[in-house]
């Protein structure tokens, strides 16, 4: 008798305790009532800060969209560049919204989402260097942000063309590229065409033009999480759907890049 | 007059990360000192053998760069699955690491204490605690605190490195201002100011004990 | 129902949701050496400087000029009573504002050897004092120029009160070092291993690789300074 009441508590203890038991990321992050969004702070218009030192852009504009979709609160985590995937990684951060370029290396790692934004890459270099196309940064100083999309391309480049006056310098930082290149360090450094526009407006480093486009392929950036959090980057996937067949995204795109929204599918391919 | 970017709202900022910075220096300061004295007391009273394994364990975290032991610990306990704070994360190793230091400083300062004092101590019927209290803690503080200062200024400004982590410090806090208005010099002597303010009063302070303690030897 | 956060992922009977890949850090290996060479080479070199500047400082302390003395101070309060890593950021991007353009290996150097000399200066004071001014008196009386008495008598005397600190200098200038990768150093130690951490995120691996190494240079260091000692000062 005395052992059946004992059975019946703990067979209703298991069924009880049985959704801890398949509790993943996704149900993590809307218990804890936080998403923990790392953002790359120094790359505007997708994140930047105001004059108040408060982190704005499309990434955090669509974090906070997560966010509330999700039913919690946004929480911004400034990460540099080379720091996206080890913060997810470490667990200071839930997902990143920070204009990761889907590479297979990372996939290795980390999981993407489908892309929610892409980019074009131009040379961007100060008045007086005289290159004007990509073919031209043969022979002179280059660099990028150390682990990026286009600075493995640029870096592979560079090696190819084995000019000796020529060079590639890796940085921490968006930043500290953008330092080099108003200080003269390097003369020219492959970007995104939005972040090119966005310093050449704002005008705080002196002298910098765009030189030309890089004859890089589309560079697709997606959302990123653990890779085994299937739960969670298919509630991206479909948060990235519903982002653009709202209205959202394009209403974000003009907000801060302006023009349309860029093609974000492959033609001929499913995914 | 001077035209600059730099506002009231960007000093608060810095302010805030002085703040965090101090936060980090006494949680790691107080962690330490007393792990320091549980361990510099053992190391000073135990054979050699403990001593020496002891003191092997202790070298490991002075002999390693600050930055690649915050690297290890924050990555160590992702890989755990632990859910704690990189800040968190930073106070233990930095206490640790305090710590170390803290362990010879009380192992000197204890064994500064001649041991003819201690034996006339215990001649006069003390116990050993009280041997402890009255004789060695006295005369081992005289010695051990300059030294000590000494160490607190080290980690005030050891916190700097916490930045790698993700933890927005003073010189973090700095380097923010410094991407968005593009003013370094500027940002960077005011950042260089606070920590002197901060460091300057704990740094006289050790001097004028070490002056005014070193008649007594 | 609450998730617990710290049961992530019972399918995995170990809490350890992460599998090492040792063989990529050993085979990292000679790179990592490399990077090992580069940073004693810097902690030596940065010494060297320090040392030299630390002396000039001390001298410059004890003189009758206000000017030196004041340079002097405030040299010596600046480095040590600022992070050394700030110090570095100052020499990278404040000069560099200034329209000198520093890279990140002299940025380090010039860090390095700024915060050593406001160090050495205050233990070359010390050491000074320590030496009484009577041997100096006494080896004039016997007829020695100041520089021969200076080289003969006062000197070892002054290298065995600061033969310590130094040797811990030198240790604190290795590590010191590791910096080099916040402005952007690729070659040294840690900033090899923070280019192998970006491109393949083994972050644990590598740098336990590298912390192994830096405790065993360190190590050495110390081993090798105590031997010297022993010869040293021998008598």
């Amino acid at each position: 008798m005395r052992f059946n009441v004992l059975a019946a508590a703990a067979g209703t203890a298991c069924l009880l305790l049985s959704p801890l038991a398949l509790a993943d990321k996704l149900d993590d992050i809307i218990a804890s009532g936080k998403l923990r969004c790392a953002v790359v702070l120094d790359f505007p218009p997708m994140g930047s800060r105001d004059e108040k030192n408060e982190p704005i852009g499309f990434d955090v504009d669509t974090c906070n969209d997560l966010a509330k979709a999700l039913g919690v609160k946004a929480e911004i985590v400034e990460t540099p560049f080379p720091d996206r995937i080890p913060a997810l990684v470490s667990g200071r951060a839930d997902v990143g919204v920070a204009s990761t370029s889907d590479t297979l290396q990372r996939a290795k790692t980390i999981g993407f989402s489908i892309p929610y934004f892409a980019f074009k890459n131009v040379v961007l270099t100060k008045k007086g260097t005289n290159i004007t196309n990509y073919a031209s940064l043969k022979g002179h100083k280059t660099g990028s942000v150390t682990g990026t999309y286009e600075a493995i391309a640029l870096e592979k480049d560079v090696k190819k063309w084995n000019d000796p006056k020529g060079s590639f310098r890796a940085y921490q930082t968006q930043a500290d590229v953008f330092l080099a290149l108003s200080q003269g360090q390097i003369e020219a450094t492959v970007v995104t065409s939005t972040v090119a526009a966005a310093t050449v407006k704002a005008g705080k480093y002196k002298d910098l033009v765009i030189g030309g486009d890089a004859p890089y392929d589309i560079d697709y950036v997606s959302l990123i999480a653990l890779r085994q959090e299937y739960g969670l980057i298919n509630y991206l996937n479909l948060f990235v759907n519903q982002q653009v067949r709202t209205g959202r995204a394009q209403e974000l795109n003009t907000k801060w890049v302006g023009g349309a929204l860029p093609e974000l599918t492959i033609k001929g391919v499913y995914y | 007059m001077i035209e600059t970017d730099f506002s009231t709202t960007d000093l608060l900022f810095m302010l805030h990360g002085a703040g965090v910075t101090l936060a980090l220096t006494f949680w790691a300061v107080l962690g330490g000192t007393l792990l320091g004295l549980v361990l510099g007391l053992l190391r000073a009273v135990s054979p050699w053998w403990i001593n020496a394994v002891l003191g092997a364990v202790l070298d490991v975290f002075r002999s390693i760069p600050l930055l690649i032991q915050f690297i290890l610990a924050n990555s160590f306990k992702s890989i755990l699955g632990l859910d704690i704070s990189a800040f968190e994360v930073a106070c233990v190793m930095l206490a640790l690491y305090t710590s170390s230091y803290c362990t010879e400083i009380v192992r000197a300062g204890v064994l500064a204490v001649p041991a003819t004092t201690r034996r006339a101590a215990r001649s006069l019927g003390m116990t050993w605690w009280q041997d402890l209290r009255y004789i060695v803690f006295p005369n081992a503080l005289r010695v051990s605190l300059p030294t000590w200062t000494g160490l607190t200024l080290g980690v005030l400004k050891d916190t700097s490195l916490v930045l790698w982590i993700g933890i927005v410090e003073l010189l973090r806090a700095s380097q923010v201002i410094v991407t968005r208005i593009q003013e370094p010099l500027l940002v960077l002597g005011i950042c260089g100011l606070i920590y002197f303010l901060m460091s300057f009063p704990i740094s006289r302070l050790g001097a004028h004990l070490e002056t005014r303690w070193r008649e007594y030897d | 129902m609450p998730a617990d956060r710290a049961l992530r992922n019972p399918r995995d009977v170990s809490a350890m949701n992460y599998t090492f890949h040792w063989h990529q850090a050993l085979e990292a290996l000679p790179a990592m050496l490399a990077g090992a060479l580069v940073t004693v080479e810097t902690a030596l070199l940065s010494m060297l400087i320090g040392i030299a500047c630390g002396i000039g400082l001390a001298l410059a302390h004890n003189s009758g000029n206000r000017l030196a003395r004041g340079f002097a101070t405030t040299w010596v309060e600046t480095a040590r009573n600022t992070p050394a890593l700030f110090q570095i950021y100052m020499t990278y991007f404040g000069l560099g504002s200034l329209g000198i353009f520093v890279d990140s290996y002299p940025a380090l150097l010039i860090g390095i050897s700024f915060n050593n000399a406001g160090y050495l200066a205050e233990t070359f004071r010390g050491g000074l004092r320590a030496v009484p001014p009577t041997q100096m008196r006494a080896a004039r009386s016997l007829g020695m120029s100041a520089p021969q008495a200076f080289r003969l008598i006062v000197l070892p005397q002054l290298l065995r009160t600061v033969f310590h600190p130094l040797t811990n200098q030198m240790v604190w200038a290795i590590l010191m070092t590791s910096l080099g990768v916040v402005v952007g150093l690729n070659s040294d130690l840690t900033g090899v291993t923070q280019e192998l951490n970006v491109r393949t995120f083994r972050t644990f691996e590598f740098f336990a690789m590298a912390a192994i190494i830096y405790y065993l240079i360190t190590k050495f260091v110390t081993l090798a300074s105590r031997l010297v000692a022993a010869r040293l000062f021998r008598y």
